[in-house]
C-alpha cells in the first residue's frame, strides 16, 4: 500500500512538473521573434524566427499576439516605407501565412474571439502629435477592413473577454478609446487627466485639441470578470482604474516610475505591470488592491508583460540598451519570485503566451 | 448592449459549418460609380432556413489602402460607395450569436463610366504612303475624366480597350487597320478614320501624300565604334529634282550579327536615330520613309576596358555588421574614415587610412542605438554626424561628434526634436545637417553652433504614404530618394529656384515604376556636359537572411536631367542577379556597390544611352567576401568612396575596405587553359 502510494506520488508530482508552457517574444532592433519553452524549472529559446523583408534595414517587430484557435500568431512591423505591416504566422512551423500594410508604426493588438477581426493601434510614435487609429483586419484574409480614427500615439489594445469591445489608450492624448467590435466605430472616449471634467464622448475629434496628456496612458487592460479596466499612466506614474460601467475613473494607484504595460492574470487574481523607469516589475492582488511585490528585472527599459493560462507565471520581457541582448523574466506568481531568465534577440518588447502542455 | 449580447450567446447555441451560406442583394451587384449602395445579406442553412447574424460586416478584400478605394463603405451608415470601374470582391463577414462566422465575397461590378467624347488626334504634319499613322484617341468620360491613348502607349490602350467597345474603321482601302488597331498609309489621296468607343465616335480626316522623295541617304558620324558608343543617325532625304526635304517623318531601325558566333547581337535605336550597340558584331541601320529606305553598315568593336582590381587593405569588423562609412581629409591633413554599425551596440569606428593598404582603427564612440546607420563628416573634417536607430528611449535623432582630431572623437551633443522616428541617413553640407525623420520627410539643421544645432527648414514631398530613404546635397541642391515618388530635386541655396535652407523649394522630380528608389548621386559628364541623377534601386527579392547570403535585385537609373524641367531616362546599369546599393560617380568613372555582386567599376565616358552592363564598360570588379568576416566569405557591399586615388568601400560583413584600380589589364592566362 505504501509502494502504491509512493508510486502515485511520484507519477503526480512527475505529471505536475511535466507541464510546458510556451511563449513568443518579438525583438524590435534584431527584426526577430522568439518562441520560448518554459518547463516549470528553466526556460529556453527553442527558436528564434528572422522577420521582415529588408536585411539591411531595421524594421521593427514591436506588437504580438496569438490567435484565440492557438494555430497562428500575429506580429507587427513598426517601420516600412512609411507604413508598417501586420505578419500571420502558423503555430506549427512559424512558416509566413500572409501580411497586410497597415499604418505608421503598428503596435500592440489582439484578436476578437468573436469577429476573429485583429484591432490593431498605428502608434504613430514619432510622427506629428495628431490623432492615428486603429486598424480593424480580418485574420483569415488578412484584410485591413477598416482604419478608426483614435486619439495621438495610441497604445494597449486589449479585447474585452466577451470579444465585443475593444480598449486602447491615446497616449499623447491622454485619453480611453472604446471601440464596438462589431460596428468598427468609437463607442465611448474618456479623458484620463487629472481635473478634467470634460467628457470626449461627444465630442468630435476636430473639436479637441490636441493636448500633451500629463498622464501618458501607455496601456490598458480589461478586467476578465468585472466591469473594470486598468490604464497604465506612464506620465503620471499610476495605474488608473476605470469604471467601464459607469465610463468613469474609480481609483488612481500610485506607482513606482514609469509604468508601462498591465496585465490581468486570467483568474482575476493579480495585476502585474512593467515599471519602465525603474527597472521593476510590479505585482497587486486585485482583490484587495495590496501591492504584493515589486521584482528587479535582470535587465534595464521592461516591457511587456504575458501571463500562463493557469494564472501561475508571468513573463516579463526586458528590452536591455545597446548592444544588450534582451530578456525574458519568469515570475512566479505563487512565489512571487523571479524564478528564471533567457536572453532574446536586442530591445526585447512585445509578448505573447501561445499555450500550456501536460 | 453587451450584456443583452451575452445573454443572447448563452440563449442560442448553434454552429457554422460547411453547408450554410450567405444570400445577398451583393450578388450579380452591377453599380455605377459615384453609386451607394445599402447591403443586405442573410445567413441560411442548406434547408434554407435563416440563421440570426448578430452582425454582418462588409468589406473590400483589397483592404482600405489609398490604392484600394474602388469601393469604400460608410460603417455608421451601413452603406457603400462604387468609386472605380471594373469588377471588385466585396466580403461580407456574418457573425453569429456564438462569435462563429461564416464569410463570403461577392464580385460587384461597376460600370464603365459612359464616354462622353472622343476626340482622334495626330501631330503627324505629313503621312506618307508606307507610313504608319500615330493615331492619339483623347476619350473624355461622363465625370469628364480624360484618358489620353497614344501610339506608343499600347499597354494602357490595351487594358482600356479590353473594357469598352472600340470599333476603327476608314472610309476606303487607302489606309490598312489589323487587329491591335494600327494603321499603315497604303495610298495617296484622302481617307477618313472613324473611330466608334462605346457608341459615341469621332472622325479625322487625313491625307496621304505620294512620298516626294526620291532618294534617301542616311548618314552618321561614325561607322566604326566600341560597343556603349552612341552614334548620331540622320538623314538627307531629296526630292525627284534634287532637293533636300525637309522634317520627313523617318522610321529607324536596325539589324545585326555578333562577331562571336557563341554571342548575340543587340543593341537599340531611338526615334531620333541615336544608335548603340551592345555586343561587338555588324549592324545594319535603315532609314525608311514610307516605301524609301536606306541603310547603313556599322562595326561595333569591343570597349576594351577592362583593368585589374586589387584589394589594398582591410579594416576588419567582424563582431557586427557595417553600415555606411565617410573618408576625409583631417585638419592635420591625414586622411581618416568613420564607419557605422548596424543590427549592434551603437558603435561607430573612426580609422587612420593615411596608408590604405593598412588602415587603422585609432578610436570609436558608442551611443545609446541599435544602429548607427549612416555617418558623414563636414567639409572642413571637423564635425561627424551620426545617425541613430534603436535607441532605448525610443528619441533616436542624430548625435555630433568633434573629429578635430580622429583619435580622440568627443562627442558634443544629441538633437533629437523631430526625429524620434528614427533617423536613417544624414548629409552635412556648409554647416546645415539634413536628417530624414521616420523614413517620411527630412529635417535641415543649422550647426553654426554644433552644440546647439537649430532646426531651420523641412521639406516632405507631402502625399499621402510618403517615404524617403536617403537625402544628398551638392552644390546647394538637395536630392532625396523618395521611393515610389522617385528622385526630388530641391534649392537649398543653389538659387536655381530660389531656395534656401530655410527655405527648400522643390523644382525638379523624376520617378519610375518599380518606386524601389533608394539613393541619387548627381553627375556632370565630363565628356559630354551632359547632367543626370543617377537613381539607385534597393530590392530584396525574398526578404531578410541576416545570416547569411541574400539574394539582391534592383539597378541603376540614368536620367538626363539636363533640363530639369523635361527629365529623360535614357540608360540603366543592371549587373545580372545583383542588387544596386550605395555609388560615387567621379571622372566618369562609376564605383558602385552591388551587395552581392561586389565592387564594381564602370565607364560612364561619352554619350550614356541603353544597357551599360551588356555594353561592356564594366572596368572590374573586386568581391569583398572575408574568411574572418561576421559572416564569412559572404559578399556584401554597402558603399563605394573614391578618395585620392583609391577606392574604399564598406562590406556589411567585413567592415573597411581599400581596393586600386590598376593600368594593367587583368590576367585572364588562366581562363578555359586546357582549352587550346
Amino acid at each position: 500500500m505504501k509502494f502504491l502510494y509512493l508510486s502515485f506520488s511520484f507519477l503526480t508530482i512527475n505529471f505536475l512538473s511535466a507541464q510546458n508552457y510556451y511563449l513568443y517574444v518579438a525583438s524590435e532592433s534584431d527584426d526577430t521573434v522568439s518562441l520560448l519553452k518554459f518547463d516549470g524549472n528553466s526556460i529556453k529559446e527553442i527558436k528564434r524566427i528572422n522577420v521582415g523583408f529588408y536585411p539591411t534595414e531595421v524594421e521593427g517587430p514591436h506588437g504580438i499576439t496569438v490567435d484565440p484557435s492557438g494555430d497562428f500568431w500575429y506580429v507587427t512591423l513598426a517601420h516600412g516605407n512609411p507604413f508598417g505591416k501586420l505578419i500571420k504566422y502558423s503555430t506549427k512551423d512559424n512558416t509566413v501565412i500572409g501580411e497586410t500594410t497597415l499604418g505608421l508604426f503598428p503596435a500592440s493588438m489582439e484578436v476578437s474571439k468573436v469577429t476573429r477581426f485583429i484591432y490593431c493601434v498605428n502608434f504613430n510614435l514619432h510622427g506629428n502629435m495628431k490623432p492615428s487609429s486603429v486598424s480593424v483586419i480580418d485574420a483569415e484574409t488578412m484584410t485591413e477592413i477598416t482604419k478608426i480614427k483614435t486619439g495621438s500615439m495610441p497604445h494597449g489594445s486589449r479585447i474585452s473577454k466577451d470579444g465585443l469591445k475593444q480598449y486602447s489608450v491615446a497616449m499623447m492624448s491622454g485619453e480611453l478609446f472604446e471601440i464596438d467590435a462589431l460596428s468598427l466605430n468609437v463607442s465611448r472616449i474618456l479623458n484620463l487627466e487629472k481635473n478634467s471634467g470634460k467628457n470626449h464622448t461627444k465630442m468630435k475629434m476636430s473639436e479637441k485639441q490636441m493636448n500633451h496628456s500629463v498622464v501618458k496612458p501607455t496601456w490598458v487592460i480589461p478586467h476578465p470578470t468585472k466591469d473594470l479596466a486598468y490604464v497604465a499612466g506612464n506620465g503620471s506614474n499610476e495605474i488608473i482604474e476605470v469604471n467601464l460601467d459607469k465610463w468613469m475613473i474609480s481609483k488612481r494607484i500610485k506607482v513606482e516610475k514609469g509604468p508601462y504595460n498591465v496585465e490581468i492574470s486570467p483568474n482575476g487574481k493579480y495585476m502585474i505591470a512593467t515599471l519602465k523607469g525603474s527597472g521593476e516589475t510590479a505585482i497587486w492582488q486585485l482583490e484587495d488592491g495590496l501591492l504584493i511585490k515589486t521584482i528587479k528585472n535582470s535587465t534595464s527599459v521592461p516591457h511587456g508583460v504575458a501571463i500562463s493560462n493557469d494564472s501561475r507565471y508571468a513573463f516579463i520581457s526586458v528590452e536591455g540598451k545597446g548592444g544588450e541582448p534582451g530578456i525574458v523574466d519568469v515570475i512566479d506568481l505563487k512565489s512571487l519570485k523571479l524564478v528564471d531568465k533567457v536572453e532574446v534577440g536586442k530591445q526585447a518588447g512585445g509578448i505573447a503566451f501561445w499555450k500550456k502542455e501536460i | 448592449m453587451n450584456k443583452k449580447i451575452s445573454i443572447f450567446l448563452l440563449c442560442i447555441n448553434f454552429c457554422f459549418s460547411q453547408d450554410k451560406s450567405i444570400i445577398s442583394n451583393l450578388e450579380n451587384l452591377t453599380l455605377n460609380i459615384g453609386e451607394v449602395f445599402n447591403p443586405k445579406s442573410q445567413a441560411i442553412n442548406s434547408d434554407g432556413s435563416a440563421i440570426q447574424c448578430v452582425k454582418v460586416i462588409y468589406f473590400n478584400k483589397k483592404g482600405v489602402f489609398s490604392t484600394a478605394k474602388s469601393i469604400i463603405f460608410d460603417r455608421e451608415k451601413g452603406t457603400l460607395k462604387a468609386n472605380d470601374p471594373g469588377t471588385h470582391e466585396v466580403v461580407a463577414v456574418c457573425i453569429d450569436s456564438n462569435g462563429n462566422r461564416l464569410t463570403k465575397t461577392f464580385n460587384v461590378n461597376v460600370n464603365y463610366p459612359k464616354i462622353k467624347n472622343v476626340k482622334l488626334i495626330t501631330d503627324q504634319k505629313s503621312i506618307y504612303v508606307g507610313n504608319y499613322v500615330k493615331l492619339t484617341f483623347e476619350v473624355t468620360d461622363e465625370f469628364d475624366n480624360k484618358r489620353i491613348i497614344d501610339y506608343w502607349n499600347y499597354d494602357k490602350a490595351q487594358r482600356y480597350f479590353a473594357n469598352v467597345g472600340v470599333n476603327i474603321i476608314s472610309s476606303n482601302d487607302k489606309i490598312r487597320i489589323d487587329s491591335s488597331n494600327n494603321i499603315l498609309a497604303l495610298e495617296e489621296g484622302n481617307t477618313s478614320i472613324k473611330a466608334n468607343f462605346d457608341g459615341v465616335t469621332d472622325k479625322i480626316d487625313i491625307y496621304i501624300q505620294k512620298n516626294p522623295i526620291s532618294e534617301l541617304n542616311l548618314i552618321s558620324d561614325n561607322s566604326n565604334v566600341k560597343t556603349g558608343d552612341v552614334v548620331k543617325f540622320g538623314v538627307i532625304a531629296l526630292d525627284k529634282k534634287g532637293n533636300k526635304l525637309n522634317d520627313m517623318p523617318v522610321e529607324y531601325s536596325f539589324t545585326g550579327r555578333s562577331f562571336d558566333k557563341s554571342s548575340l547581337a543587340s543593341g537599340l535605336i531611338l526615334e531620333d536615330g541615336r544608335f548603340v550597340g551592345d555586343i561587338p558584331g555588324k549592324y545594319v541601320v535603315t532609314a525608311r520613309v514610307g516605301n524609301i529606305t536606306s541603310s547603313n553598315i556599322i562595326n561595333v568593336f569591343p570597349r576594351n576596358v577592362k583593368r585589374e582590381v586589387i584589394g589594398i587593405g582591410e579594416g576588419l569588423v567582424n563582431d557586427k555588421h557595417t553600415s555606411d562609412f565617410w573618408v576625409f581629409e583631417g585638419v592635420d591633413g591625414g586622411d581618416y574614415a568613420v564607419t557605422g554599425t548596424w543590427g549592434a551596440d551603437g558603435k561607430a569606428y573612426f580609422w587612420d587610412v593615411s596608408n590604405p593598404s593598412d588602415l587603422k582603427k585609432i578610436d570609436s564612440v558608442q551611443v545609446d542605438a541599435r544602429t548607427v546607420n549612416d555617418v558623414k563628416v563636414s567639409q572642413d573634417g571637423k564635425i561627424c554626424v551620426i545617425s541613430r536607430e534603436g535607441a532605448s528611449n525610443r528619441k533616436n535623432g542624430i548625435i555630433l561628434i568633434d573629429v578635430t582630431n580622429p583619435r580622440d572623437a568627443k562627442i558634443i551633443s544629441e538633437y533629437t526634436k523631430n526625429l524620434t522616428g528614427g533617423v536613417h541617413n544624414v548629409f552635412i553640407d556648409n554647416n546645415h545637417i539634413y536628417a530624414l525623420s521616420n523614413g517620411e520627410r527630412y529635417y535641415i539643421l543649422n550647426i553654426d553652433n554644433p552644440l546647439q544645432p537649430k532646426e531651420v527648414g523641412m521639406f516632405e514631398v507631402g502625399k499621402e504614404g510618403q517615404a524617403i530613404h536617403d537625402v544628398w546635397i551638392e552644390n546647394g541642391i538637395a536630392y532625396s530618394s523618395n521611393w515610389r515618388d522617385g528622385v526630388y530635386l530641391v534649392d537649398v541655396g543653389n538659387g536655381i529656384a530660389g531656395g534656401s535652407p530655410s527655405n527648400p523649394v522643390s523644382f525638379g522630380n523624376y520617378s519610375y515604376d518599380s518606386g524601389a528608389h533608394h539613393a541619387t548621386f548627381p553627375y556632370k559628364s565630363k565628356s559630354t556636359g551632359k547632367f543626370y541623377t543617377v537613381l539607385g534601386d534597393e530590392i530584396f527579392p525574398k526578404g531578410v537572411n541576416p545570416n547569411g547570403t541574400n539574394e539582391t535585385a534592383g539597378f541603376l537609373h540614368f536620367v538626363d536631367f539636363t533640363d530639369s524641367k523635361n527629365p529623360k531616362e535614357v540608360a540603366k546599369y543592371e549587373l545580372p542577379t545583383h542588387g544596386s546599393h550605395n555609388f560615387w560617380i567621379q571622372d566618369d568613372i562609376l564605383y558602385v556597390a552591388m551587395y552581392t555582386g561586389g565592387l564594381r567599376i564602370v565607364d560612364l565616358s561619352g554619350d550614356l544611352l541603353g544597357d551599360l552592363y551588356k555594353q561592356g564598360r564594366e572596368i572590374g570588379y573586386l568581391l569583398t567576401g572575408n574568411p574572418k568576416g561576421y559572416i564569412p566569405n559572404d559578399t556584401m557591399v554597402w558603399g563605394a568612396q573614391l578618395y585620392k586615388g583609391n577606392v574604399f568601400y564598406s562590406d556589411f560583413n567585413s567592415g573597411l575596405g581599400a581596393a586600386k584600380v590598376l593600368d594593367d589589364k587583368p590576367d585572364n592566362s588562366k581562363t578555359n587553359q586546357y582549352v587550346e
